[in-house]
C-alpha cells in the first residue's frame, strides 16, 4: 500500500509538471495562464503533504 | 440570517453574469462567483476574511481525484490513439459489423456500458472506448451529432448500472440504507432504455456508402499493429478492475489514476510508432485544461456556497416544496444539481430528499435508483457538463454544444420518465430489490 | 519585461503567496495536539498500535485511557470521535477521562478512535478547521475533522470498496470511513488496522460492552437513539426508557440492520463477545439544510432553515428556538452510557462496572461542557496527553 502510495506522489508531481511546463509556453491566453496555476493548486498542497 | 444568505446569492449571480460579460471562460465565471460570495460573507464572518483564501484552496481538493482519473484516462487513450490502435479497432468493428448493423449499434452499446458500470464514472466509458466507438458509429452512417448524443446517453447510463452507482452510494452511505438490492432496480432499466436510445438515435442512416469506399477513406494504421498489441492495454486495464474486485483482500488497491497510468505504460511498450510521451501528455494535459479547472472550481464554489449558507438555503427550498410540485420540479432540479455540483448534488439534496421520502412511505431504494436515471442527465448541463463535453471531445464535434444536446431530447424525455415514474411507484416496484437480494 | 510576462509573473506571486497562507493554516491544523488532562481515575494510558503492530508511527495511531477500579468487575470500552466531524463525541470521551473514577471494574476510553480524520478538512463542506470550548480558565481549541481519514494517511482510494470479510460493495470514500472497516484486518488498508486494533482490544481485554458515539442529522431518523444488534436490544431498550423516563430527554432504540456491513454496531456483536452499542444526538450542523456552518453552530445547533423544517414536521427530533446546544448533547450521551453500565451491572452483578463522579445530563445542561474541562497548565506531572 505504501509503494501504491508513493506512486500516487509521482503522479502528481508528473501531472503537475506538465501544467508548468504548458503555463510556462503560454505566452498570449491570460485565461489559460490562469487556470494552469487553479488547477496546479491542489497538487502542489498534496504534493508537500500538506493536505 | 436568511436575508443576508439571499443577497449572498445575489451578488454570486451578478459576480458570475459580469464575469460572462466580461467574456470570460465559465470556469473563471465560477471563481468569480465564489470569490464574490466569499467577500459578501466576509461581511457578516461567514466565512471570516481571514479564512477565505482556504476555503477557496481547500475547494479545489473536493474533485482532485477526478481530476488525476480524467487526466491519466485521457493519456492513456491518447496514446493508444497515437499508436494507431483506434483507427484499426474501428476498422475491425467496421468490417465484421457493417451488413448487421443493428447487431453493431447494440455491440458498441454494451461496449460504452461496461468500463462505466465497472467504475461508476461515465468518464472511463468516454474516454477508454469513447473514441473508437464514436468512430464505428459514425461509419455506420450516423451523424457526429447523433453519435455526441449517443455517447452523452449511453455513458451517463453506465453510470447509473450496476454494480458501481456512486449517486446511489453516496446517497445509500449518507441515510444508512445498505448498498445492496440495486441490480434490477438500476440494471433493468439501463438495458431498456439504453437499447431504446441507441436505436432511436442510430436507427437512420443518414449517409449511405459502400464498405470498399469506407475502408479506403479510414485513415492508415501502422503496418505492424495487430489485434494483440491494441487489446492488451485494455485487457491490463480491466484485468486490475476485475481482480481487485475478484481477489480485493489480497490484492493492493491501486485505484482508477494508476489502474490507467499501467495501462498506458503497457500501451506505449507495445505501440509499433515510437511515440514522445513527454510532448503527448503536455499537449493532453493542454487539451483537458477547461475540464481540469472545472472540477477546481466547482469545488470551490460548493465550499463558498456551504460556507455563506447558500448551499443549505438551495437545500431547504427544495426540501420545503409541496410533494406534487417537488416530482414535477425533480425533472429539473435533479439534472441541474449535477450540472452545478456533480457528485456534490447527491450529498445535498439527495441525502435529504431520501430521508423525506422515505418517511412517507416510499420505498428508499427504488426511489435513489430512480433518482440515479436523473443525475447522469446532468452531466450535460453547464457550468460542468462533464460527460456532455467529453462526449464532444471524443466525437470530434464541432457544431455547438446546445446543437448536440438537442439532439438528445427523445432519450432525454423518457429516461426522466422512467425515472420519476420508478420515484411514484417505487412502493409497487420493490419486488425488483427483493428479487435482486 | 512584456506586458503579459509582468502579469504571469504577478499572478505566480499571488497564487504563491495564497497557496501557502492557506497551506500553513491546513498545516497547523493536522499537526495541533489537543492537550487531554488525564483525571484521578486514568489509571494507565497505552497506544492503540500496542493491539496491531502496523499502526505504529502512523498518524491513525491514538491514545486509550484505562479507568480501572480497586475490585475487579467488567469492563466497557467507550469509542469517540470515530466521524471527527461528530465532536459531540470526543467532549464526552473528555468529559469522562478528566473527570470519573471507577469503583468497580474498569473503563477503557478512545477519545480519537479516528485520529487521522481528525487531523483532515471535509473540501467542499465549508467547516471551521478549529472549534473553542469556553470553559472556567479561557478556552479549550479543539481541531474540526472529517468523516473520513485523511488521503495523506491513506491513499488511493478504491473504485469501489469490498468490505472485509463479507464482500458486500460499499461507496470507495468508506474504505477510510471507521464506521464501514469493522471487523478489520491486521494486514488490510489503515483504517481497516484501525478497527482491527480495537477488535484486537475487545478480545485480549475481554471486554463486556462497547459504546461508540456520535452525532447525527436532525433529519436523519436514526438520531437520538441507541442502536444496538439483537444481543445488546435488552439493555438498549431499558437503558433508552430508563433516561427518557428519569433524566427528561428523548431517546429511543433503532435495531441494527443485519444486511448493511462495517459497523461498529453490526460487526463487534457478530465477530465477538462484546455487547455493542452505538449513541446518536442530534447535530444541527450536520444537516443539509443549514445556514452558514459556523463554530456557533456547531456548538448551540440554533438555525433558522431547521426551525422551519421543524414546523413543517420534517424532522425526526423535537426542535424549537433554543436550539440543540452541545451542552446538552454530551449530556445526553454521558447519561446513556452511565445507564447502560447501570442496566449491564444489574444484570451481572460479578462483571459490574461502577463509575462515580461522571456528570449526568441535568449537571451538563446547568454547568456547560467547558466546566468540566481541567486546565493542561496547571496538570499534575504526568497527566498530560497530547492526541
Amino acid at each position: 500500500m505504501f509503494i501504491v502510495m508513493i506512486i500516487y506522489y509521482f503522479i502528481s508531481a508528473y501531472i503537475a509538471g506538465m501544467l508548468i511546463w504548458n503555463f510556462v509556453r503560454e505566452k498570449k491566453d491570460m485565461q489559460q495562464m490562469l487556470l494552469y496555476l487553479i488547477v496546479l493548486v491542489p497538487l502542489v498542497l498534496r504534493i508537500f503533504h500538506i493536505r | 440570517m436568511v436575508l443576508h444568505i439571499g443577497i449572498i446569492l445575489a451578488i454570486m449571480i451578478l459576480a458570475y453574469a459580469w464575469a460572462g460579460w466580461k467574456k470570460l471562460s465559465v470556469e473563471l465565471c465560477m471563481l468569480a462567483s465564489a470569490v464574490a460570495g466569499g467577500l459578501a460573507g466576509a461581511f457578516i464572518k461567514t466565512p471570516p476574511i481571514g479564512a477565505l483564501a482556504r476555503h477557496l484552496i481547500e475547494g479545489t481538493f473536493t474533485y482532485l481525484d477526478v481530476i488525476l482519473v480524467f487526466t491519466t484516462a485521457t493519456i492513456f487513450i491518447a496514446i493508444v490513439a497515437e499508436s494507431g490502435g483506434v483507427n484499426y479497432v474501428v476498422r475491425g468493428i467496421i468490417k465484421a459489423f457493417y451488413r448487421k448493423r443493428i447487431i453493431a449499434l447494440l455491440l458498441l452499446m454494451v461496449v460504452i456500458l461496461i468500463p462505466g458500470a465497472l467504475t461508476g464514472a461515465g468518464s472511463v466509458s468516454i474516454l477508454t472506448v469513447g473514441a473508437p466507438s464514436a468512430l464505428a458509429l459514425g461509419y455506420l452512417g450516423i451523424s457526429k451529432k447523433k453519435v455526441t448524443a449517443i455517447l452523452f446517453i449511453i455513458a451517463g447510463l453506465s453510470a447509473a448500472a450496476p454494480p458501481v452507482n456512486i449517486w446511489a452510494m453516496i446517497v445509500s452511505a449518507g441515510t444508512a440504507i445498505p448498498y445492496v438490492g440495486f441490480e434490477l432496480p438500476l440494471g433493468i432499466p439501463v438495458i431498456v432504455l439504453g437499447t431504446f436510445s441507441m436505436l432511436v438515435l442510430g436507427w437512420k442512416r443518414e449517409e449511405k456508402k459502400e464498405l470498399e469506399e469506407i475502408l479506403k477513406e479510414m485513415p492508415e494504421v501502422p503496418d505492424k499493429m495487430t489485434w494483440w498489441r491494441v487489446l492488451l492495454p485494455f485487457l491490463v486495464f480491466f484485468g486490475l478492475i476485475i481482480v481487485a474486485r475478484i481477489r480485493p483482500f489480497s490484492f493492493p488497491i491501486l485505484g482508477l489514476p494508476l489502474e490507467f497510468t499501467i495501462a498506458g505504460i503497457i500501451a506505449l511498450l507495445v505501440s509499433p510508432k515510437k511515440i514522445n510521451i513527454l510532448i503527448l501528455s503536455r499537449d493532453t494535459v493542454k487539451l483537458l485544461l477547461p475540464l481540469l479547472a472545472t472540477m477546481a472550481v466547482v469545488g470551490s464554489l460548493q465550499q463558498i456556497m456551504t460556507a455563506t449558507g447558500v448551499r443549505g438555503m438551495i437545500s431547504y427550498a427544495v426540501i420545503s416544496m409541496p410533494l406534487i410540485l417537488l416530482y414535477f420540479l425533480l425533472i429539473i432540479i435533479i439534472p441541474f444539481s449535477e450540472g452545478i455540483l456533480t457528485y456534490g448534488g447527491a450529498a445535498i439534496i439527495g441525502i435529504p430528499l431520501v430521508w423525506m421520502l422515505d418517511s412517507i412511505g416510499l420505498h428508499a431504494t427504488v426511489v435513489i435508483a430512480g433518482l440515479s436515471l436523473l443525475w447522469p442527465l446532468g452531466d450535460g448541463l453547464p457550468p460542468t457538463a462533464l460527460i456532455g463535453r467529453l462526449s464532444v471531445m471524443m466525437a470530434d464535434y464541432k457544431g455547438s454544444y446546445w446543437s448536440f444536446l438537442k439532439a438528445t431530447w427523445i432519450p432525454w424525455i423518457v429516461i426522466t420518465i422512467v425515472g420519476i415514474l420508478m420515484i411514484i411507484f417505487s412502493a409497487k416496484l420493490a419486488f425488483l430489490v427483493r428479487w435482486s437480494m | 519585461m512584456s506586458r503579459n510576462s509582468m502579469i504571469k509573473t504577478v499572478s505566480v506571486i499571488i497564487f504563491a503567496v495564497l497557496t501557502t497562507w492557506s497551506g500553513i493554516q491546513f498545516y497547523q491544523h493536522r499537526h495541533y495536539q489537543l492537550p487531554i488532562v488525564a483525571g484521578p481515575g486514568v489509571t494507565k494510558v497505552v497506544k492503540l498500535s500496542d493491539y496491531c503492530a502496523g499502526l505504529k508511527g502512523t498518524m491513525a495511531d491514538t491514545h486509550v485511557f484505562f479507568l480501572q477500579g480497586k475490585e475487579e468487575g467488567g469492563k466497557i470500552l467507550i469509542i469517540a470521535n470515530t466521524h471527527s466531524n461528530e465532536p459531540v463525541a470526543i467532549l464526552s470521551a473528555l468529559v469522562m477521562i478528566e473527570n470519573a473514577r471507577v469503583e468497580k471494574g474498569t473503563v477503557i476510553i478512545i477519545p480519537q478512535f479516528n485520529n487521522s480524520g481528525s487531523r483532515n478538512t471535509k473540501p467542499g463542506d465549508g467547516y471551521p478547521l478549529f472549534f473553542d470550548v469556553p470553559t472556567g480558565w479561557g478556552s479549550k481549541k479543539f481541531r474540526m475533522g472529517n468523516r473520513n481519514a485523511s488521503p495523506l494517511d491513506q491513499w488511493p482510494d478504491p473504485d469501489v470498496y469490498v468490505h472485509y470479510p463479507e464482500r458486500q460493495l460499499l461507496s470507495y470514500l468508506d474504505v477510510r470511513n471507521t464506521n464501514r472497516t469493522w471487523p478489520g484486518r491486521s494486514d488490510g488498508p489503515l483504517m481497516e488496522k484501525v478497527t482491527y486494533a480495537a477488535m484486537q482490544l475487545l478480545r485480549e481485554e475481554h471486554v463486556d460492552l462497547a459504546i461508540d458515539i456520535h452525532g447525527a442529522e436532525t433529519m436523519f431518523p436514526v438520531t437520538n437513539c441507541i442502536v444496538a444488534p439483537d444481543k445488546s436490544m435488552r439493555i438498549a431498550t431499558i437503558a433508552s426508557m430508563t433516561v427518557t423516563a428519569m433524566e427528561g430527554f428523548e431517546n429511543h432504540v433503532e435495531p441494527s440492520p443485519k444486511g448493511f456491513r462495517g459497523l461498529s454496531h453490526r460487526e463487534i456483536g457478530d465477530y465477538s463477545d462484546t455487547l455493542p452499542f452505538l449513541l446518536e444526538a442530534p447535530t444541527p450542523f450536520l444537516d443539509q439544510p443549514t445556514g452558514p456552518k459556523t463554530v456557533d453552530l456547531l456548538l448551540k445547533g440554533k438555525d433558522p432553515f431547521i426551525l422551519s423544517l421543524s414546523k413543517q414536521k420534517k424532522l425526526f427530533v423535537p426542535y424549537d428556538k433554543s436550539g440543540w446546544p452541545m451542552e446538552k448533547r454530551v449530556g445526553q450521551h454521558c447519561s446513556v452510557v452511565l445507564e447502560i453500565m447501570h442496566q449491564y451491572s444489574m444484570k451481572n452483578p460479578d462483571r459490574a462496572i461502577l463509575v462515580s463522579n461522571a456528570p449526568h445530563y441535568a449537571d451538563l445542561v446547568k454547568n456547560g461542557v467547558g466546566h468540566y474541562f481541567h486546565n493542561p497548565n496547571e496538570a499534575k506531572k504526568g497527566s498530560l496527553y497530547f492526541n
